[in-house]
């Protein structure tokens, strides 16, 4: 093989557009988005606290009657007590304490404890239920693009059967059966909760498969396997951690509604479990339903946020 | 300097797509995208395929690779049978023929490193070894223009040129005889066009490769291909040396195609204007496939089909008006 | 004129400084590579960018004695279609797909003027019949997705014929059609030139159509007119360095040529322009001025205008 000679036609050094690694590029786009850097913010928050808060905190289980419905610090109430002795009403104040700075609920247990405790199962159920889902939806997403034919509309019936099931009913069902386990739970919406994300990546496989960098693959001679781990799935990877942010919240309040409905583990403490309890005292301890309706309503905004940012980053189209 | 020793062999290769619609597939008809193509390809030449879109130009270079897999006929590259070909040996096969394609937006990877794509051959045809595949990568992107440290760099960050340089440079890896280009140069802008093109024959020259040219643009084809062949609704009707096709093309079509051409250093001269569109290719004319546009249209053209006949020596042309 | 996005990645100055004007009859055509602003300048002239992010930062666009670019956006869309027609690159994304092309003609139609249905029908005919279209009364009662890529486009450009605009923006309009259908529309915009006195801005990057319909061109780069002159003086006696390489490495079909020259290098990114002359880069002529001073357009022989360091302020050549 003769090498060509340098100065010849075309060979002129070029510098480059642009500069940045692919993944330090999203970042920068990220960044660009506020609302989804307070989302990662927040959610980085509630890591941190799932992992290391139930080491610091006392035992959200623990109860202690000679302090029932504490309020958080800074507020107080007013407790009207009734003495049948003096038939009289007395009122008395009672203000937050700061060993028990979010309060307690009303059989004395410490709400931090107990929202700290919940943190880390509502992203347990969020993280596993939705990877469970989301590899199941690849897989099969993949797999049914990648085959065709038959294979692929066995499949897709398949998973609009899947998609026509009343799936919070199946799970009060199976949770109703089995008795209710937070392992049952992340099972159940894990492996229903596919369907979607099989749908999106099957259309989005079946684009990439026609694109002439997959034919350039297999003219190289690179085997179906190769272009599938190689090609196929790094290219939906965006897609899959985009949907995997955005399903999390959904999997988070499908298990608070399940504890709230009173089919949630009760073995943990989930913010289900507390705004279960919390519900019956509303007049007299409204802090106990509140505060882990905002840590709720925080948390799946917080993802949403963070999903849509996400999404833009990867978003090829939105380049300028 | 071209020894006549034909490199490829193309013989009467069909391509039919089956159309159908419905839930329950109900066939429509069958596209004839290649109906019928007979080509050779001299060891060191450029062969031009001109034709418009929806012609089945392209549709015949993916079926030389078996990218698309052929419906009937022969196709025989350096004297073996590629199409009764096993798939290791259509892998080794493969590594011979290379193919380059037109968008360099959609023809890399995006989520891989540029040289990653350009040594994905050489995992695949086993050269071992991190060290010596990182070596060879290097040599070939210095082949094609651009700097060895890109390698590690992301298809977006290069622009349209230099992702064409890099989809030669991939298909250059395994020391390819052949290279199918499918409009290597149609999506660049026409200042980075021209060094695209002079790489391209730079590179040829260098290696004594042979091209399969595809193009809609008879002005790019005139600059890099030896012969030239002419393509219409899934047929050759054309196929001459370059010189000669360009001095006196025989069939109307060709003609039509030259005379749309704008020079701009051409002189004012008769335009033909073809009249109407190409029609469906579900449902090709009968006789001649040309006869419903063509300007020359005799009586026995919707009847009879013409032959692809040698009109003048190592000129042929497929039209009743050479008898 | 001054076109500047104001994105989230920095200014994409599309357009940074294009003067040019269009007589009655004439077909100017804008001839520039991808991303080079020919685009944006014709959306520009109607106001037709998206704002935000688009902004016109200066400049004005006179026609008929209103300022386009400057007066109140209603006026501007008196103009639209009336006045000033655009034919764009993609018939297939231009038309809407639920209507049919008669119903779509006639909306057109309908929109500037007043026309019972029968009048309407009878125009949008006769508009479709300019265009060559055979059978245009059939062709009214089809939607656009029986129509062939050349259908398509001509009756689009019937569409913004359809208030008699005394001037068509054609935007790229044979860049997607094969070439034999490219004849058919650059038969069809010539005709249209001779017959109705047209004014023509035609858009391209081919600078071979050029040569087949314009009067004068614009050569831009970077955002701006480097070269302005009738088409045949551009061809032949090029005095910009780009539109010289331009030409020089355009394949031609009439001549043999063992190399084609080239032009080192790439278009440049409208977000980040280089400083001084746009195009210095890439010059083979560059001196020191380039870098640091962008040269403005100054007349060099009667209507041929060029901006580049090369030629004096009075025009003369100096280099």
């Amino acid at each position: 093989m003769t090498e060509l000679k340098p100065g010849q036609g075309g060979r002129s050094r070029i510098p480059l557009r642009i500069s940045h690694r692919l993944w330090g590029y999203y970042w920068e786009r990220l960044q660009k988005n506020r609302l989804s850097l307070v989302g990662l913010g927040f959610i980085g928050f509630l890591v941190l606290t799932g992992i290391f808060g139930p080491l610091l905190v006392q035992d959200p289980q623990k109860t202690d009657f000679n302090i029932l419905n504490l309020p958080p610090l800074g507020f107080s109430i007013q407790e009207s007590i009734y003495d049948i002795k003096t038939n009289e009403i007395t009122t008395t104040m009672i203000e937050g304490r700061p060993e028990h700075p979010l309060g307690t609920d009303s059989k004395g247990r410490d709400m931090l404890a107990m929202l700290v405790s919940g943190a880390r199962i509502s992203l347990l159920v969020g993280l596993l239920a939705t990877g469970i889902a989301i590899f199941l939806g690849t897989f099969l997403g993949v797999l049914s693009a990648f085959l065709g034919g038959w294979v692929d509309n066995a499949l897709m019936r398949f998973t609009d059967i899947m998609m026509t099931f009343p799936f919070f009913l199946l799970l009060v069902l199976i949770v109703f059966i089995f008795g209710p386990s937070l392992a049952i739970i992340v099972l159940v919406i894990g492996l229903t909760g596919w369907t979607g994300a099989a749908r999106l990546i099957r259309s989005e496989a079946l684009s990439l498969r026609t694109r002439d960098f997959i034919t350039a693959s297999k003219a190289l001679g690179a085997s179906d396997t190769r272009v599938i781990f190689n090609h196929l799935i790094p290219n939906v990877s965006s897609l899959i951690i985009v949907m995997a942010s955005l399903s999390i919240p959904g999997v988070i309040m499908a298990e608070a509604s399940l504890s709230f409905i009173g089919l949630g583990d009760p073995m943990s403490t989930s913010w289900g479990t507390i705004l279960n309890t919390g519900q019956h005292s509303l007049d007299s301890a409204w802090w106990v339903a509140v505060e882990p309706g905002i840590m709720l309503f925080l948390t799946v905004l917080s993802f949403n946020f963070f999903g849509d940012g996400l999404r833009d980053a990867f978003d090829p189209k939105a380049s300028v | 300097m071209i020894n006549k020793v034909p490199l490829l062999q193309i013989k009467n290769l069909k391509k039919y797509y089956r159309v159908t619609a419905g839930l329950i597939p109900r066939p429509l008809g069958e596209i004839k995208a290649v109906d019928g193509v007979s080509l050779d390809i001299i060891e060191g030449e450029v062969l031009g395929l001109v034709g418009e879109s929806g012609c089945g130009k392209s549709t015949l270079g993916k079926a030389i690779l078996r990218l698309e897999e052929p419906t009937g006929g022969q196709i025989s590259f350096q004297g073996t049978d590629v199409l009764s070909l096993n798939k290791r040996d259509l892998r080794t096969l493969r590594g011979k023929i290379q193919i380059v394609f037109q968008d360099p937006d959609s023809s890399l990877d995006p989520r891989m490193p540029v040289g990653d794509s350009i040594g994905e051959a050489l995992i695949v045809h086993g050269v071992s070894g991190a060290g010596e595949r990182g070596r060879r990568v290097a040599r070939l992107m210095e082949k094609v223009g651009l700097e060895a440290g890109f390698a590690e760099r992301y298809p977006h960050e290069f622009s349209g040129g230099q992702r064409q340089r890099i989809g030669i440079a991939r298909a250059l890896a395994m020391d390819p005889r052949l290279i199918i280009a499918d409009e290597p140069v149609s999506a660049l802008d026409v200042s980075v066009q021209a060094q695209v093109l002079n790489l391209m024959m730079d590179i040829k020259d260098a290696d004594g490769l042979s091209y399969m040219f595809v193009s809609h643009d008879l002005a790019v084809v005139k600059y890099i291909a030896d012969r030239v062949a002419v393509m219409y609704m899934g047929q050759i009707v054309e196929l001459a040396d370059k010189e000669e096709l360009f001095r006196d093309p025989l069939h109307p079509y060709t003609e039509a195609l030259l005379s749309a051409v704008a020079g701009l250093r051409r002189g004012g001269g008769s335009r033909i204007l073809l009249s109407g569109d190409m029609p469906s290719p579900l449902k090709p004319p009968a006789g001649c496939r040309f006869h419903t546009r063509c300007h020359r249209v005799m009586e026995i053209c919707p009847v009879a089909e013409p032959a692809f006949r040698e009109v003048v020596p190592g000129h042929y042309a497929a039209c009743h008006l050479y008898p | 004129m001054k076109t500047w996005f104001y994105t989230r990645r920095g200014i994409v100055k599309a357009v940074n400084g294009v003067d040019f004007d269009l007589r009655q009859g004439e077909c100017l055509c804008l001839v520039g590579e991808s991303g080079c602003g020919k685009s944006v300048t014709a959306l520009s002239l109607l106001r037709l960018f998206d704002s935000p992010p688009g902004k016109i930062v200066s400049g004005k666009v006179m026609f008929a004695g209103i300022d386009l670019a400057n007066c109140p956006v209603e006026q501007v869309r008196r103009v639209r279609g009336k006045e000033i027609a655009m034919v764009f690159q993609n018939a297939q994304s231009a038309l809407n797909p639920v209507f049919t092309i008669g119903d779509q003609i006639m909306e057109q139609i309908n929109a500037h003027g007043r026309y019972n249905r029968a009048d309407a029908r009878k125009k949008a005919r006769l508009l479709l019949e300019e265009m060559n279209i055979p059978q245009a009364e059939n062709a009214l009662n089809m939607y656009p997705h029986q129509m062939s890529g050349g259908m398509k486009q001509r009756a689009m450009i019937a569409m913004g014929l359809s208030c008699d605009p005394s001037i068509l923006i054609a935007d790229e309009p044979t860049t997607a059609v094969d070439v034999t259908i490219r004849a058919q529309i650059m038969f069809i915009l010539q005709e249209l030139k001779t017959r109705r006195n047209m004014s023509i801005i035609f858009i391209t990057h081919d600078l071979s159509l050029v040569r087949e319909i314009g009067d004068r061109a614009a050569v831009i780069y970077g955002g701006r007119v480097v070269e302005i002159a009738p088409v045949e003086t551009i061809l032949t006696d090029p005095a910009h360095p780009y539109t010289r390489g331009l030409i020089a490495c355009l394949p031609d079909i009439s001549t043999n040529l063992k190399r084609l020259p080239s032009i080192p290098g790439n278009t440049p990114n409208p977000i980040d322009l280089p400083e001084g002359c746009t195009f210095h880069p890439r010059c083979r002529d560059v001196m020191d001025v380039c870098r640091s001073t962008e040269p403005a357009l100054v007349n060099i022989a009667g209507v041929h205008k060029v901006a580049c360091h090369l030629y004096d302020n009075a025009g003369a050549f100096i280099a």
